[in-house]
């Protein structure tokens, strides 16, 4: 039973609203920022992954958790910074060029980032330039990489080859996805991981960090 | 042939002579008519009424139809065979490729003309005398590229990235030609020229037939660089058709909107109404145009395949034993199954009947969710709909309707405003007004719901009339549309998602 239930029942039903009332209301008693996300609202996302991957929960519901939770995050986000809170990892995500179908990385992108992930997110359309460039300002550990059309996959095989050729592919790990994507493409093409859903890639991205 | 007899088959129209005592099975077939059981006499199917003309029944079909049936003139395609001409309903075709038998006003002209529509997964042509506006012969196929896949996109990954455009080309102008060379033989023409021909369809289906590099629609932005009016003489596409009529596809209307959607407003007149109007046109791209006479708006929104049954668990295409309506009586469902066959799928028009009836039974929830955690619901065995098809279904109208509310806002205007709605395409004429609106998807009055059949085919049509008398009304159109790419709008992925729930 997480110990904040009020933020955990909020962000699962999406409410955000009482996500941020109840977020402050904790702090105002003396709550740590670090145990309400690790407590309430690492779990509660975790929970909203298992609905949608069993269907129970579809885009919509997945989106306004989502929406709750970075409510919630935005009040916590200063303290945990003013405290040196370190995140689990930091992800540069995005979908790839010539891709321009933003629901699906989104998604994942919420979900790290509820997971406790610091996410870079550089939206659609993005270059391998930009996610090289993107890596080396943040130091990311992780690059997600999202494409949606049979027609568009192949940009994630330049985009892995531009790491090598930048010299960073052995400092950051590579995790793809998206419709057509599958498990062999992302060994062809030299990927760390391919993640199903939201719910894997959060999953996979702590086990890529070693943190499960 | 030595002794011949002739066949019509309604309502497709088709005339053609075969041998006598061929079986009807093999005289069919090659018209698209399917036999489920594989012919075997067990699943009566291939059911087809007898209108002139007659075939003894045999005792397999008094025991299999009945003799009540029998009575009335049906038969068993798979049994019987073509002793006299013959007129005979087809029974699955109750639900079949769209043809058009508008009636419609024009300007009398020479010679014949062949107006084809050009989908992605059929084709429909026409012979028209241009003097009397009478169709002379018409033909229907399934578009022989569909084999490299079904939908535009497989097909745009198949020339684009695996360089195959040449075959897709090729496939496509051949069955054209040799269409066009069958209804000319057929409609008993011999020697008549052939003055124009038109073909309309999506803008993929231009740049493959036109040999235009489909690279652009591959890749962000997925606008297309050259996609206006193509013409070619019929001897340069390898066609030897009397007359080496001009062929021409008409031109797109920007993004992946193409010439039949440009052929759907010449057909509904969009561009000559006082009032607002939409025409909609609901396929795997599914096509929205709103406006009037001062001006229109068209999108594309990608619905998915769920319309034609793809991706649905029992999903199937409108033929012979799918689901095509259910509605909730009282505490049941009544089902109409295509061909008076066993239940074998679902297709679309049934999908959005059946989610209307789940809903208004409480068996499934606004949010899309099964009632109690059910993991999928009977309908009438095998047949039911599982959650992950109701999630399909919810891309699907999600996509829809959140492009007919983008493209009312980019105009200003509301909804209630809008004082027609045409539906093109074969499932605009199928689908229920009423579940189509209980579950979201036009959010519309029923009253103001109005199928338009294949309206690409009549907008050809009337082209062919217009081609050679000064500025045809296309190319008014043409200037007055406006393309909205919607895919790209950060607003469209969340209208989308708030249109995803019931």
């Amino acid at each position: 039973m997480p110990r904040y239930s009020q933020l955990y029942d909020a962000i699962l039903k999406g409410d955000l609203k009482t996500a941020v009332s109840t977020t402050q209301e904790a702090l105002a008693k003396g709550a740590d920022p670090e145990n309400l996300v690790a407590e309430s609202m690492v779990p509660a996302m975790d929970e909203v992954g298992r609905r949608f991957e069993a269907n129970e929960y579809f885009v919509p519901e997945l989106m306004i958790a989502a929406r709750a939770m970075k409510g919630a995050l935005e009040i916590l986000r200063p303290l945990l910074t003013q405290k040196g809170a370190k995140p689990t990892g930091r992800i540069v995500i995005g979908t790839v060029k010539g891709d321009l179908h933003d629901i699906g990385k989104n998604l994942v992108a919420s979900m790290l980032e509820g997971g406790g992930f610091e996410v870079i997110d550089l939206g659609i359309n993005v270059s391998p330039q930009q996610f090289v460039e993107a890596v080396k300002r943040t130091n990311a550990e992780m690059v997600g990489l999202s494409a949606l059309l049979t027609t568009t996959m192949p940009s994630m095989r330049t985009i892995v080859q531009a790491f090598k050729d930048a010299g960073l592919r052995d400092r950051v790990k590579i995790m793809i996805g998206g419709a057509p994507i599958t498990q062999e493409y992302a060994n062809e093409i030299g990927a760390d991981a391919f993640g199903e859903n939201a719910r894997t890639a959060v999953t996979l991205a702590r086990q890529l960090m070693g943190v499960c | 042939m030595n002794d011949p007899v002739r066949l019509q088959l309604v309502p497709l129209g088709a005339s053609f002579q075969v041998e006598r005592g061929t079986p009807l099975q093999e005289a069919l077939f090659a018209y698209g008519v399917e036999f489920p059981c594989g012919g075997r006499g067990r699943c009566k199917g291939c059911r087809v009424k007898l209108l002139a003309g007659g075939i003894d029944p045999s005792p397999e079909e008094e025991k299999l139809l009945g003799a009540g049936e029998t009575a009335q003139g049906w038969r068993l395609a798979c049994r019987a065979r073509a002793e006299s001409d013959l007129t005979l309903e087809i029974a699955q075709w109750e639900a079949t490729i769209l043809a058009d038998e508008t009636v419609f006003e024009f300007e009398p002209g020479e010679g014949l003309g062949l107006a084809v529509d050009l989908g992605t997964t059929t084709l429909v042509a026409q012979l028209l005398d241009l003097k009397t506006g009478c169709v002379l012969g018409m033909r229907t196929a399934l578009n022989p590229q569909a084999r490299h896949g079904a939908d535009v996109m497989s097909r745009v990954q198949f020339a684009a990235i695996e360089n195959r455009q040449p075959v897709l080309e090729e496939l496509i102008r051949k069955e054209i030609g040799g269409l066009a060379k069958k209804i000319l033989e057929s409609a008993k023409v011999e020697g008549a020229a052939v003055r124009d021909i038109v073909i309309v369809g999506n803008t993929v289906m231009h740049h493959l037939f036109c040999g235009v590099d489909i690279e652009p629609l591959s890749r962000y932005p997925f606008e297309p660089e050259r996609d206006g009016m193509m013409e070619f003489s019929a001897s340069r596409l390898g066609w030897n058709l009397p007359g080496d009529p001009s062929v021409r596809f008409l031109p797109c209307l920007g993004g992946f909107v193409g010439s039949d959607i440009l052929a759907g407003i010449l057909a509904t007149r969009l561009d000559a109404c006082d009032s607002l109007s939409m025409l909609i046109d609901l396929g795997t791209n599914g096509e929205i145009v709103l406006g009037n006479r001062d001006g229109l708006l068209c999108a594309s929104a990608a619905a998915g395949p769920a319309f034609e049954g793809a991706r649905i668990s029992r999903g199937m295409r409108a033929a012979t034993g799918a689901i095509a309506s259910v509605s909730s009586a009282g505490r049941g469902l009544e089902m109409h199954v295509l061909g008076n066959a066993a239940p074998r799928g679902i297709c679309g028009s049934g999908l959005v009947d059946a989610a209307a009836a789940g809903l208004d039974l409480g068996l499934i929830l606004p949010s899309g969710r099964l009632a109690n955690g059910a993991r999928e619901w009977m309908l009438r065995p095998p047949v039911s709909l599982t959650q992950t098809d109701i999630r399909e279904l919810q891309l699907a109208k999600g996509a829809i309707a959140a492009g007919i509310k983008l493209l009312l806002k980019e105009r200003g205007a509301s909804a209630e405003e809008v004082e027609r709605v045409y539906l093109a395409g074969a499932f605009g004429n199928y689908i229920n007004r009423t579940s189509a609106r209980r579950i979201g998807l036009l959010d519309f009055p029923e009253e103001k719901i109005r199928p338009a059949g294949n309206t690409a085919l009549l907008g050809a049509k009337l082209a062919l009339f217009q081609l050679n008398r000064g500025p045809g009304d296309y190319r008014g159109i043409l200037e007055m549309t406006r393309h909205v790419p919607l895919a790209s709008s950060e607003e469209f992925q969340e209208t989308f998602i708030e249109s995803m729930g019931f």
